[in-house]
């Protein structure tokens, strides 16, 4: 009767309202599980698999191999301590994660594994061939955008944790490959191609400036070269194989060069350009966040500089590779892979070739993914074929066996007390597409030479 | 012939669900010594039998809610006995036995409700004297009399009592009076009056768990009154009462103490070692027993506090899998649900029924979604499931209340007949 | 982990075979009330209402058990209660009155044959009969 169905309506309406509560209740639980058992105890992550099955973290169990084994990619692998936060593991730590919520905690036999595509050997033959002093080197294939060696020192193997780490010299806990650094002549691909650019391959070839060791600039600053002599007369190609920094002044002065066409290049290649005003410098700092590169999840430093005036000192500096400009190994890397390619646009490197869950299903695999365009294709096969003279005029004997297009680099730190080396460069072979990047710090100090590592860890690649 | 034959299939159906979670026990649990797993399952098995065979003696007419009683009793007593590796309850095995017998006084008590009706003045009375125990013996900060061999709660009893009190006034429905322009029914003002007081005192106890178990019960009964033939609430009362309530939240919040308000707003897993201690450590030992459980007695959870109370929801989901703690969640949501397959036949059982769903639906919900974080944790007993025997008696009360509801007490028609062709005749002459 | 899952397989089972078990016991206790109530019904001409419950409202309103649509009848008019077979019937405050047999009364209990007046309206009150 209708009364009974009434009440039975309440009933109804109570228990409806808790069973959709035990519904929410239960997607809530099958969806935060992951969370939830990171708090765990029993908790223990996946493992970090090199291009060559080589382990370089396993969350299960310590890595039963020699002291200082994982020491050439302790800070980029990093750990799940919690140490260093700008690591692969940590960054990518729920994919690591040996649990679902259908199968439960597999330590022992869980699949959860990250395969990267770095070659753990030649790592290391890099990590050798610095001898002990610092610096990093980093290396792709900018055909695919493998990342396969980025190596820094001082470094750490995870495994010895981090007691003392007051006592750590600076830079130990983080790949210095991501950060950035003064690029010192390196720099003058980016002005080369700024005035490809804006210039054309005709009119920058058919453009030649005089070198007498120094240069007295528009704002009456002086530009020292590194060859006090001079360099004498020269065009655009021989100031790269010199290296000629007033040639590069006087280029940036050159009024066919306006300012707003050179920030807005430096813009597209990627940097953070500040005008460099004081009365709205805050403005600036607000607007200008730092941006970064992502490479599954680690955060690289993109680069950055200052440009006021063309005639201004230290603008002209920004564009030789000194004053304020800093950019990170990484992307001195990458805007060789857009030249190399031949398109001007440069290949994004990553780091996870693909990822494994507890089951051993994949669910991630890497694509290839470029940039927009940088730069045009014609400029691209110009500065290509600069580079590439100067790496067969200069490096044929330091680099022997490769075919590579180079600009090496001198970049002067801690107010002129210490000089970087850095070379970056790439292999001109199909087959052997490889783009990299060294610096080596305070090259004075150590018998370790910067084309030499590139030789080695090139040597190891292609073995 | 067919009630027969259902008699036995439920008796063969409950006891292989007990046999083949003490299988489960056998090939999964944590036991030192098979005499423990033997022991419980001779315990389980023998109790199961002893209730099929004294059951057809009740003279009942359902027997299906006994049944899923049964069932839900003994698996609960193989949930216990498991926890932190097996063993025999004792303790648990004998409230078992008390929920039984308390099931069977809550059928005799309630199934006439003629008699009952006539009775209401002692039920008022029963809270009122559970009241002053209360106000006499507990303290103002707890919710327990320990008496030394044991604690009791007595707030409750006054669960079941409630439900009858407010079942008992529904046909007074038709007696309203008018006063001051208003029609008053005196038993809804003495409903109304002893819920406020009842909630005041477990306010002043801190037995906040309690609150909205006795709040839905009052709003079932509130919802029936709507319901019921006549009771004619006007949109004027409505709006009345909605205001008053809503008056007495705000107030409620804005007078809540600092902790209260904490449990409201809390994030547990910024500080899992403080706040939220025992919800991090139920959620986390659920997420690792995933739907299968990790096997009984291999939990972790049972060193938490009350791992046999108010996380048992979470300590079975870990030893049993999720997937078996929701079927046994869905069992009790079954039991509780038995008067929609088979109606009760009278307002009085309805509102004794619909009352009894709200305190196990709320009860449920607060132990559970507390636990699990989604409302704030409250120490609210998971009915039949959690070890303690206050809970346990209370909850076969009104069990029993379901059973009386199917089950109504009507005397034999047969004596009637001759009365009534004797009245019949009477008339006619007239 | 296989023995769980055969556990909650079971319990599902067990479930539905007390499910069914209600659903059995529900048929057997509508036909016992329809016995101990004697198993009476109400008819005017035209409608014939079976009396299923202990307690059933008659009335003009659309909440009612048995809604007579008759300006005559009051929204809620009265109510039949029944106790161990015995049916009685009470005046619920309607204007028009209840009459049995054309006697006014307020309470009074019914025997089968009797003729309820409710306003305009005339209801039988007498054994069930089989409908088809």
């Amino acid at each position: 009767m209708k009364s009974i169905k009434r009440c039975q309506l309440v009933m109804t309406l109570f228990l409806l309202g808790f069973l959709a509560g035990l519904g929410v209740l239960t997607a809530r639980i099958y969806k935060d599980a992951p969370f939830y058992i990171t708090h765990s105890d029993n908790y223990r992550l996946g493992r970090v698999y090199d291009r060559n099955k080589d382990v370089l973290f396993d969350g299960t169990k310590k890595i039963d191999k020699p002291d200082n084994y994982l020491i050439d990619v302790g800070n980029l692998i990093g750990d799940d301590k919690g140490q260093m936060e700008n690591t692969l593991v940590a960054q990518n730590i729920d994919k690591l994660s040996n649990y679902s919520f259908n199968s439960g905690i597999e330590n022992k036999n869980g699949k959860a594994a990250i395969y990267t595509t770095l070659d753990h050997t030649a790592n290391r033959a890099a990590y050798d061939a610095f001898m002990g002093a610092d610096g990093c080197i980093a290396a792709y294939n900018y055909k695919t955008g493998e990342l396969l060696v980025c190596t820094s020192l001082p470094n750490i193997d995870p495994r010895h944790g981090y007691g003392g780490i007051e006592n750590m010299k600076s830079g130990t806990l983080m790949s210095k490959a991501m950060y950035g650094t003064v690029p010192g002549s390196t720099q003058k691909v980016s002005t080369v191609i700024t005035a490809m650019e804006i210039l054309g391959q005709d009119e920058l070839f058919a453009k030649s400036y005089s070198c007498g060791g120094y240069y007295m600039n528009g704002t009456g600053g002086k530009i020292d070269c590194h060859n006090s002599w001079g360099h004498g007369t020269q065009n655009i190609q021989q100031a790269v194989e010199n290296s000629c920094n007033p040639f590069f002044a006087q280029l940036v002065e050159d009024g066919d060069m306006p300012l707003e066409s050179i920030v807005e290049i430096y813009t597209r290649l990627g940097y953070n350009v500040s005008s460099g005003e004081t009365d709205n410098e805050e403005e600036n700092d607000e607007e200008k966040e730092q941006e970064y590169i992502d490479i599954d999840g680690i955060q690289c430093f993109k680069a950055s500089t200052t440009l006021t005036d063309t005639a201004d000192f230290a603008t002209q500096w920004g564009c030789i590779g000194q004053g304020e400009t800093l950019a990170s190994p990484i992307q001195l890397m990458m805007w060789q892979s857009a030249i190399a390619n031949g398109t001007g646009k440069m290949t994004m490197p990553y780091l996870i070739e693909k990822v494994t869950d507890v089951e051993g299903n994949v669910t991630e695999t890497a694509k290839t993914e470029y940039s927009e365009q940088l730069f045009s294709k014609e400029t691209a096969a110009s500065v290509k074929q600069i580079l590439l003279t100067n790496g067969a005029n200069h490096y044929q004997y330091s680099i022997p066996g490769y075919k590579v297009a180079i600009k090496s680099g001198t970049a002067q730190v801690k107010h002129g007390a210490e000089e970087n080396a850095l070379l970056v460069g790439f292999v001109d072979d199909k087959n052997f597409p490889i783009a990299f990047c060294v610096v080596l710090e305070n090259k004075y100090s150590t018998p370790a030479v910067a084309e030499n590592i590139v030789t080695t860890m090139l040597n190891s690649l292609s073995r | 012939m067919s009630g027969a034959l259902s008699y036995l299939l439920s008796c063969i159906f409950v006891v292989a669900v007990h046999g083949s979670m003490l299988l489960n026990v056998y090939s999964n649990g944590n036991y030192s010594s098979i005499n423990d797993v033997i022991g419980l399952s001779a315990a389980v098995i023998l109790l199961d039998a002893v209730y099929f065979i004294i059951m057809p003696f009740f003279k009942h007419r359902t027997y299906a809610v006994d049944f899923m009683l049964l069932l839900i009793l003994n698996m609960s007593m193989i949930f216990q006995s498991c926890f932190g590796g097996v063993h025999f309850d004792t303790k648990h095995f004998i409230t078992i036995i008390a929920a039984l017998v308390s099931c069977r006084i809550g059928y005799m008590l309630c199934r006439n409700h003629r008699w009952i009706q006539t009775k209401k003045k002692f039920i008022w009375a029963g809270i009122g004297i559970l009241l002053v125990v209360i106000l006499l013996f507990t303290g103002s900060r707890s919710m327990w009399i320990d008496l030394g061999f044991m604690s009791i709660q007595p707030s409750e009893f006054i669960k079941p009592l409630l439900v009858l009190a407010c079942a008992t006034s529904i046909a007074e429905q038709q007696n309203r009076k008018k006063v001051w322009g208003f029609n008053v029914v005196y038993d809804n003002l003495i409903i109304f009056g002893i819920t406020a007081v009842v909630i005041l005192f477990q306010w002043w106890c801190r037995d906040l768990g309690s609150i909205p178990t006795f709040a839905a019960i009052y709003a079932s009964c509130f919802f029936m009154r709507i319901c019921y033939p006549k009771a004619k609430f006007s949109k004027k009362t409505l709006i009345i009462a909605g205001s008053v309530l809503a008056v007495a939240a705000i107030i409620g919040i804005i007078l809540a103490p600092a902790y209260v308000k904490a449990r409201l707003f809390a994030d547990i897993w910024s500080n899992p070692d403080e706040d939220g201690y025992q919800q991090t450590k139920a959620l986390i030992s659920i997420a690792e027993g995933g739907w299968f459980g990790k096997g009984p007695g291999k939990g972790f959870l049972h060193e938490v506090f009350a791992y046999e109370s108010d996380i048992v929801f979470a300590t079975i989901s870990e030893e049993w899998g999720l997937l078996f703690a929701l079927m046994t969640v869905l069992m009790l949501v079954l039991i509780v649900a038995m008067p929609l397959v088979n109606p009760p036949r009278s307002y009085y059982h309805g509102t004794m029924c619909a009352g009894v769903c709200a305190a196990f639906t709320m009860q449920m919900a607060l132990n559970i979604f507390g636990s699990c974080n989604m409302i704030p944790f409250t120490g609210v007993t998971l009915p039949f499931i959690s070890a303690g025997g206050s809970s346990m008696v209370t909850s076969g009360l009104m069990i029993g209340m379901i059973i009386a509801a199917q089950s109504p007490v009507f005397a034999n028609p047969t004596n009637k007949k001759n009365k009534k062709k004797h009245k019949q005749q009477k008339r006619r002459t007239v | 982990m296989e023995s769980a899952v055969y556990a909650a397989v079971l319990l599902d089972i067990c479930a539905i075979v007390l499910i069914f078990v209600s659903y059995v016991e529900k048929k057997a206790g509508a036909r016992r009330w329809s016995k101990t109530s004697d198993d009476m019904e109400l008819t005017d001409e035209i409608h014939v209402f079976h009396l299923e419950c202990d307690e059933i409202l008659i009335g003009r309103h659309a909440s009612a058990d048995i809604r007579i649509q008759d300006m005559s009848v009051s929204r809620y008019h009265a109510m039949l209660n029944v106790t161990d077979g015995k049916w009685m019937i009470t005046d619920i405050g309607s204007k028009s009155g209840v009459f049995v047999n054309g006697e006014p009364v307020r309470h009074v209990r019914l025997y089968e044959g009797d003729v309820i007046t409710l306003g305009n309206r005339n209801l039988i009150f007498r054994k069930r009969r089989v409908h088809k």
